[in-house]
């Protein structure tokens, strides 16, 4: 029988609560490094009676080893396939898009510079920037003084607040839109960096609920120490809380600058001059007014992809690792 | 400022003074208490009454910035779209008029919006698969083997999470071109029909389920690879010593160790999969052809920001926030009955 968690008044707040145990418990599964298995030559040796059954056997594994990276490698293909073959083609000239021969022999620029001709790419890369960032930022705010409220003052009334934290996690914020959209409206806020970050703070609870949990690691002694030698609860969470924190914070803010900058539908309502929005609907405006010019098209969509993909070819493990923690989106 | 700062105020006092009678089972009043040995003074009273208060105010202090956002952002929004969905109102005139239920008669009465829930059943189910047995296969072949190989197909393959949906898309449908894409080359090369992958109303749900299973497969994937590193790999190598051939090891060892995950994966899948095809859907095909990949939420963002008719639209989003809950309902069940039972 699963564990019963406390914080669950309701059925709705109930898989919620499961949601957000499981995904939230598995950055507690470290994989623990195991001791080298020995392969046990003479096992080995004792199975294999001859050497012709030794080779039939070397050869079945090698086969085996070729299907599994064929299966993989077509795996990784199928999925990446267009991406890279759009790479490939934003560098073709615009009369070659089509052309027969596959590679962009010479390579050309000619469709980024129509690109950022065309569309002021630079003005929306920083602007989807700003955005991420910012949403990142109160995110991280939002969810280390709450976490750490969970955490050092455990009582009564935090059961209601976790689960009013739970439910909005699984609210989809696409369903929330349209009153949203008015109140932005109606504050003035559209086409601006206030409308774009702050009703993204609906979003919060996963930063919240993944702050929680590691703060909620660190061991009590070492806060209860802090204490003893006379600091402040403000204290405590400045010098000592946050340093320790460090590393989480860092895959939250990955988690929640990745899915922001990603975000389409919210930019899309709240900025619609092409100056004032993000690059992920810049690309969509301009695909919808010049039909499918794919030469620059394409180049648009690399320089949308590449920010993000350049970070993660440097950063990859840590980043899946944030993703990991997060277990979500 | 906020209504859940309002409501949860008052309730502090009382919640703290229960909290010591159970120790002595005093009265909470100290005033009634009257302790037999030396009175406390009245001023050292006033005064821990006052640090008490503070000490009852700090946590709500700490959270108000969560609650704020909650209440303004997710709370505020759910009532008001249930007080929208009662009326008629275009966005533009200044007196919405009262409809009650009228929304929700439209939306089971014209065809649209029951397409759509049917459509968004369509995705979840298509996508099943893709968010259960292809990345375990994939985690499973990939954890069987650790090495640098394995890491970097694990990178690789977790790429579909990050890269831009928009150009994500983009990349497809400049490969699905019905007039000189690659897929359609490459069919009519080999003898296959070439087709207006996008604009055929039989492939164009696939075509969009194809896109976004990648990023189920990438995400899930990576949550396999999280609940495999607890299997123990000595058991493997055990049963490798009695004979088992590795279908076997897979079969009866490690995938019964997924089972959980897998419950946990599907239910994420029928959860996001309305919500990861909405981009795919406005960047590709915007519901068409004939409605075919239109899913709840497309529904949800036509109604109210096509055609102006907020009502219906806000009437579509309390309806998708009711199927949902029954969807968490429906999935807690088996827990709750083993539970009891």
């Amino acid at each position: 029988m699963p564990p019963v968690d406390p914080t669950a008044p309701g059925s709705a707040a109930d898989g919620a609560a499961a949601l957000a145990r499981v995904t939230a418990s598995t950055p507690t599964i470290r994989p623990v490094p195991e001791p080298p298995i020995p392969r046990r030559p003479a096992l080995r040796r004792a199975t294999a009676a001859g050497p012709a059954r030794r080779r039939g056997r070397r050869w079945r594994r090698a086969a085996r080893a070729a299907g599994r990276h064929g299966v993989l490698v077509a795996v990784v293909l199928a999925m990446l396939f267009p991406m890279l073959w759009a790479l490939n083609t934003s560098f073709k000239t615009p009369s070659d898009v089509y052309g027969a021969s596959p590679l962009p022999i010479p390579p050309t620029l000619t469709n980024y510079r129509s690109t950022l001709d065309a569309f002021p790419a630079g003005t929306l890369l920083v602007n989807s920037f700003v955005m991420a960032g910012g949403v990142t930022l109160l995110h991280l705010a939002a969810g280390v003084l709450a976490g750490w409220s969970f955490v050092r003052y455990a009582h009564r009334g935090q059961r209601v607040v976790s689960a009013l934290v739970l439910v909005a996690l699984v609210v989809p914020p696409q369903s929330l839109i349209i009153p949203e959209f008015l109140m932005v409206s109606r504050l003035h806020w559209r086409d601006t960096f206030v409308g774009l970050i702050v009703p993204q703070l609906a979003t919060c609870s996963l930063a919240v609920l993944l702050l929680r949990q590691h703060i909620a690691a660190i061991p009590q002694t070492l806060l209860g120490a802090a204490t003893l030698d006379g600091a402040t609860d403000g204290e405590v969470l400045r010098h000592v809380v946050l340093p320790l924190l460090r590393p989480a914070l860092g895959a939250v803010a990955i988690v929640v600058f990745i899915t922001t900058w990603n975000e389409y539908l919210w930019p899309s309502l709240v900025a619609p001059s092409p100056e004032h929005t993000t690059v992920q609907i810049g690309l969509q405006r301009y695909q919808n007014q010049e039909g499918p010019d794919y030469g620059p098209l394409l180049a648009g969509a690399m320089l949308a992809t590449i920010p993000v993909a350049l970070v993660y070819a440097m950063a990859s493990r840590r980043i899946t690792d944030a993703f990991l923690h997060s277990g979500l989106r | 400022m906020t209504s859940t700062e309002a409501g949860a105020q008052p309730a502090l006092p009382g919640g703290r003074a229960s909290r010591p009678a159970p120790r002595g089972h005093l009265p909470a009043d100290p005033a009634s208490a009257a302790p037999p040995a030396a009175p406390t003074p009245a001023r050292a009273s006033a005064a821990r009454r006052a640090g008490a208060w503070r000490a009852a105010a700090t946590p709500w202090l700490f959270q108000t910035p969560v609650l704020a956002s909650l209440a303004v952002w997710v709370y505020g929004p759910l009532v008001f779209t249930g007080v929208l969905s009662l009326l008629d109102w275009d966005l533009l005139s200044p007196h919405p008029r009262f409809v009650g239920i009228e929304n929700y008669r439209t939306l089971v009465e014209e065809p649209e919006f029951g397409n759509a829930v049917l459509r968004t059943g369509y995705y979840v189910l298509t996508l099943l698969p893709f968010a259960t047995v292809v990345p375990m296969a994939l985690a499973i072949m990939l954890w069987k083997r650790p090495g640098r190989a394995s890491s970097l197909y694990r990178s690789l393959l977790f790429l579909p999470v990050m890269l831009a949906p928009v150009g994500y898309a983009l990349s497809w449908r400049f490969v699905l071109d019905p007039l000189g894409g690659v897929v359609n080359e490459t069919f009519g090369a080999v003898g296959l029909p070439q087709r207006d992958w996008l604009g055929d109303p039989t492939w164009a749900l696939p075509a969009i389920t194809v896109i976004t299973a990648a990023k189920f497969v990438a995400m899930h994937m990576l949550l396999y690879g999280a609940a495999l590193s607890g299997v123990d790999r000595r058991s493997l190598d055990a049963a490798r010593v009695d004979g088992a051939t590795e279908w076997e090891i897979t079969r009866h060892l490690v995938v019964p160790q997924l089972g959980r995950t897998t419950a946990l994966l599907a239910f994420l899948c029928a959860v996001f999969a309305g919500q990861w095809t909405f981009t795919n859907i406005v960047v590709l095909t915007e519901g068409g052809p004939d409605y075919t990949t239109d899913n709840v939420y497309y529904r949800l963002y036509e109604y109210a920001f096509t055609y102006f008719d907020v009502g219906t639209g806000a009437a579509a989003a309390m309806t998708i926030i009711a199927g949902l809950a029954l969807v968490f309902v429906v999935a807690n069940l088996p827990r709750r009955r083993r539970a009891t039972g």
